[in-house]
């Protein structure tokens, strides 16, 4: 424990420094004392001996240092004492501190906020054991449910037990079922439904991921063999907090979801969120309860019915390409194993061609991730910019600092201070700017971050992502600190200390010195314009992409229409039968009758939420052949609520029943593809693969084509069908209104309720932001990145103004000379402008072709223009060079302002 | 007088083997009794030898308690440690593997 004493005597020196300074002082004193009277009894003169005794001693400040050096803290000692300085010298130039500060917050808030949502949505893994060891069967981007032959992204129930039986490379293998029940609940005892997301998932959903419970047990296989006949749930344990007050009694509460009663037998660890990231259930509950839970989708023991998605953890030892060709194998096997598999010529060849590709799964599945991860990665590229540009600018400021502290250095060096140490101060004094910089940061990222969430949520209920600052996040910040510090921080400090001494002693300012850090400062302005440029021409670019999104023609009109969702299936309805037909009718028929209102109708979708399709089949067709069509399923006032124009045949009317001819409306594109030679008014085809009698429908009209998805898609196939014909568990409901978008909205759920009050309305919201929601990626790179773009110039402009007024003060008495040759004002502030004038072309000329070569990055991102977009380009070249202009102009007229007399005495 | 300056790293010897003899002494002792015992000829920059005993305070090989001296004056005395007997040793036979070593490779001449 030698070196452990050692500590311990290093650290009672450090806290009796006082004392042992003086204590070595007296000791050294009296040596030369001592010596001293020594040489005078030798007979030297006392003159001669204290001389000599100071002689034969040494330098005893030089020794001293050494002395105090043997304790080892002079690290501390001089860190101490150089963040001292700095923050005199901080207060010293409050407006350059206050200038580089609020750049920083800034710059390193923005990287915090940005890089802590990247973080959530891309790289955080799950919060359960070893996530590593999970591999999902697919790649997790479907959802829904198909009966499509040998897909690899959705399997079905039976699919799952069998590969869960005979695979050999899973310890552990779970399903989840792909879409999340939106049910209105009851908690036992309650009166009032309330909104639950239930997640079905097979019973070793908790055992595969190696999660445990907090309170109870999770759900096992056993939960899971028979259909039906399980209802319990284990809840989240936000839910617990949040509905049940985290009442400790929990396992003795109930749920009613539908028409079933669960018992909870289980509450979920706090971290834990389920496996889609930006999805948080309130509920787990075991697939066997699949046709229970609203909307009661069903399929458990259907070989087809593909609806799951399926994931394994390897065991130990196994690789992904093992467990690739094992699971390959078995899924050939399971699929020619149904007994009701369709083995035609078709689907043979297309389950030869099939490969099931395997996709690790440690940070969790996110279709989030799918639409933000681009979006991200160029917000995170834009705020480095950003922060780069802060830092020239920083650099700039500390360099105009150090020209004036130029002396003050000089003479520090003349007296002995070495160079590095020196440096080390003046990059002390830069990382403590860094550092209260980024204390400000953290504290702005931390508010950012959930306005941020809030801009990609899209004006809904905000995503459950979990942005708070954390340890990682903050060591993310201090790494970005540090980066900051040295970046702005070591070329001025490398600078100020490269000194002509005596030239600078001498007369306080060195021409030489100066023109080298002119051309330096001078740099780092035309690197800021070259950056800003880049910056403002992607602003550019991605503003310009959204007001070409807001005017796209979506094909039906988005203004005015009120839409919302109703949960009938929650409230007890059972899709198709008459009470349900009744139901509907009756809300569309009431609500069409309120004033300000035109017309209203049920839909299955109206626009980005998602479709049903199926391959339809055209009598005259080959066998096996199909045409892929999407299909909506509508109430008779659907084309007028959303005033989708008719082209041919006619509408939906009140006698198109349940029982007589069943028809459909299709778009134009659909008539172009089905019956490319003749009227379709009149034709029919069929909708199933199946080629069921009941499902041959007769095509009645045609309609203009809509965007179904996506803004940017092409015209797709699309028909419609009445709901009095083909039975749908509603979601959407549509009303056409004028005037205020609030009384109407009221209205419309006071009629809904006054029908069935039991009735849960969720989603009202405005048609227009429901297609606005559909780009909100697009919106917040265009936001954010217009507010960076600015942010930039606006950082530049202070650069400009920095240099130019040192540069104006500089040649004071080149201008007075000048002036007094006989050159006028004007030409005095033209000279000025056009240093400026040429800095900002290098900096675009330097800009343009950077810009140019990272926008091609962010192609995907654009809307109807090109990256190379001439436009954008030209455009923020001009506001580039007017706005640097604007900030020259303050220095320049200072230099026009320049008495001559004055100028000239000075020198 | 001719003197010489002392090897390098045989500072510390030095001191512990003077504070081994004397046993308690300040540091114009110790620099003075080093130059009288070896007919001066080993000098010592005096000064050297108070960064040299701060070291030495620290490795734990000696301590010092402050005292007056003959003369009535208030002087730091060192003395050596457990742990500082050891070092000597060390020391000691370490200086004399290099002399030995040096001595043959001179006499092999």
């Amino acid at each position: 424990m030698d070196w452990l004493s050692e500590l311990l005597r290093r650290l009672w020196m450090l806290t009796r420094r006082r004392r042992f300074d003086a204590d070595l002082e007296e000791e050294m004193r009296l040596h030369v004392e001592l010596r001293q009277q020594d040489q005078i009894q030798a007979g030297v003169t006392p003159q001669d001996a204290r001389y000599a005794a100071s002689r034969r001693f040494g330098n005893t400040t030089l020794l001293m240092e050494k002395s105090h050096m043997a304790w080892g803290w002079e690290w501390l000692e001089s860190f101490l004492q150089d963040t001292a300085y700095g923050g005199r010298a901080m207060l010293r130039s409050p407006a350059l501190t206050i200038v580089a500060l609020l750049s920083l917050a800034l710059g390193i808030g923005a990287n915090t906020a940005i890089f802590g949502l990247l973080d959530a949505v891309m790289l955080r893994t799950l919060p359960v054991k070893d996530p590593a060891q999970l591999i999902l069967l697919g790649k997790g981007n479907a959802s829904g449910i198909t009966d499509d032959f040998a897909r690899t992204q959705l399997y079905s129930y039976p699919f799952y037990r069998q590969m869960q039986g005979e695979n050999q490379v899973f310890s552990d293998t779970a399903a989840i079922f792909s879409m999340t029940n939106g049910v209105h609940g009851y908690v036992g005892g309650r009166t009032e439904s309330e909104p639950m997301n239930v997640q079905l998932v097979s019973g070793t959903y908790f055992s595969t991921l190696g999660v445990r419970t907090v309170v109870g047990r999770t759900l096992n296989d056993a939960d899971d063999n028979s259909e039906g006949d399980h209802p319990v749930a284990v809840i989240s344990y936000a839910w617990w907090k949040r509905s049940l007050a985290r009442d400790p009694n929990v396992l003795n509460r109930t749920l009613k979801l539908g028409a079933t009663t669960y018992n909870i037998v289980g509450v979920a660890p706090p971290e834990f969120f389920g496996t889609k990231v930006g999805e948080a259930p309130d509920m787990w509950v075991p697939l066997s309860m699949v046709k229970a839970v609203p909307p009661n989708f069903g399929g458990y023991k259907d070989n087809f019915s593909e609806s799951l998605l399926i994931m394994g953890r390897l065991k130990p030892g196994v690789s992904i390409d093992e467990a690739s060709s094992n699971v390959n194998l078995l899924f050939r096997q399971i699929l020619l194993g149904f007994p009701d598999a369709k083995l035609s010529q078709e689907n043979l060849q297309k389950l030869n061609k099939t490969k099931v590709p395997l996709t690790p799964m440690a940070t969790g599945l996110s279709s989030l991730r799918r639409q933000f991860s681009e979006p991200l990665q160029i917000l995170m590229a834009v705020v480095a910019l950003v922060l780069l540009i802060a830092c020239a600018n920083i650099a700039n400021l500390l360099l105009a600092r150090s020209t004036a502290r130029s002396r003050e250095l000089a003479v520090r060096q003349a007296l002995g201070a070495r160079r590095t140490r020196i440096i080390r101060q003046l990059l002390t004094e830069s990382l403590l700017l860094a550092l209260v910089g980024g204390v400000f940061g953290v504290a702005l990222a931390s508010v950012a971050n959930r306005l941020l969430l809030r801009m990609v949520s899209g004006g809904l209920d905000p995503i459950p992502l979990d942005v708070s600052i954390d340890t990682r996040l903050l060591l993310f910040t201090l790494a970005v600190t540090f980066a900051t510090a040295l970046i702005f921080g070591a070329v001025p400090a490398f600078r100020a200390t490269r000194l002509q001494l005596t030239d600078t002693l001498k007369a306080g300012r060195s021409p030489q010195g100066a023109s080298g850090k002119n051309a330096l400062a001078k740099a780092l302005v035309i690197s800021q314009v070259a950056l800003s440029l880049v910056l403002m021409v992607g602003a550019g670019l991605f503003l310009r992409s959204l007001v070409n999104l807001n005017n796209v023609d979506t094909g039906f009109n988005k203004e005015n229409v009120l839409r919302l969702n109703i949960d009938s299936s929650s409230a007890g309805y059972t899709a198709g039968e008459p009470r349900d037909l009744a139901l509907f009718q009756q809300i569309e028929e009431r609500v069409s009758a309120l004033p300000n209102v035109k017309a209203a109708s049920f839909s299955a979708f109206t626009f980005h939420e998602g479709t049903w399709d199926s391959g339809v089949v055209v009598p005259g067709m080959k066998i096996d052949e199909h045409i892929d069509v999407n299909h909506n399923v509508v109430g008779t006032g659907y084309l007028a609520t959303m005033q989708i124009p008719l082209l041919a045949g006619r509408n939906f009317s009140p006698s198109d029943t349940s029982t007589s001819q069943r028809i459909v409306i299709i778009s134009e594109h659909t008539a172009k593809t089905l019956f490319p030679r003749d009227n379709p008014i009149g034709r029919h085809y069929n909708l199933g693969p199946d080629n069921k009698p009941e499902d041959d429908v007769t095509v009645i009209g045609v309609v203009k084509d809509v965007k179904l998805d996506d803004l940017a898609e092409e015209p797709v196939n699309l028909d419609y069908m009445p709901y009095t014909q083909r039975p749908w568990d509603f979601g959407d409901f549509e009303v056409r209104y004028t005037g205020d978008f609030a009384p109407v909205a009221a209205a419309v759920q006071r009629t809904v309720h006054s029908i069935d009050r039991n009735l849960p309305i969720t989603r009202v919201t405005t048609l227009d932001e429901q297609v606005a929601r559909s780009f909100t990626d697009q919106r917040v790179v265009a936001q954010l990145s217009a507010f960076f773009g600015l942010l930039a110039v606006f950082l530049s402009c202070i650069g400009i103004y920095g240099v130019m007024s040192y540069v104006v003060t500089r040649r004071t008495n080149e201008i007075g000379i000048r002036m007094a040759l006989g050159a006028g004002r004007p030409k005095m502030l033209w000279m000025v402008l056009r240093e400026i004038l040429i800095l900002v072309s290098i900096g675009v000329v330097i800009g343009v072709p950077v810009t140019l070569a990272g926008d091609r990055v962010v192609s995907n991102m654009l809307f109807g223009l090109k990256p190379t977009d001439p436009v954008t380009l030209v455009s923020a070249t001009v506001i580039l060079l007017i706005v640097a202009a604007i900030a020259g102009y303050l220095p320049a007229r200072r230099a026009s302002l320049v008495d001559p007399m004055v100028a000239l005495r000075y020198e | 007088m001719h003197r010489d300056e002392i090897p390098p790293g045989t500072l510390y010897l030095l001191i512990l083997k003077t504070l081994a003899r004397v046993g308690e002494m300040h540091g114009y002792e110790i620099a003075d009794s080093i130059q009288r015992i070896s007919d001066d000829v080993l000098q010592v920059e005096e000064g050297s030898l108070y960064p040299a005993l701060q070291r030495m305070l620290i490795k734990g090989w000696v301590k010092a308690k402050w005292g007056t001296t003959a003369g009535n004056r208030r002087a730091r005395y060192y003395q050596l440690t457990a742990l500082g007997r050891k070092q000597l040793e060390t020391e000691l036979s370490q200086f004399e593997r290099v002399i030995a070593a040096i001595t043959r490779v001179i006499q092999t001449a």
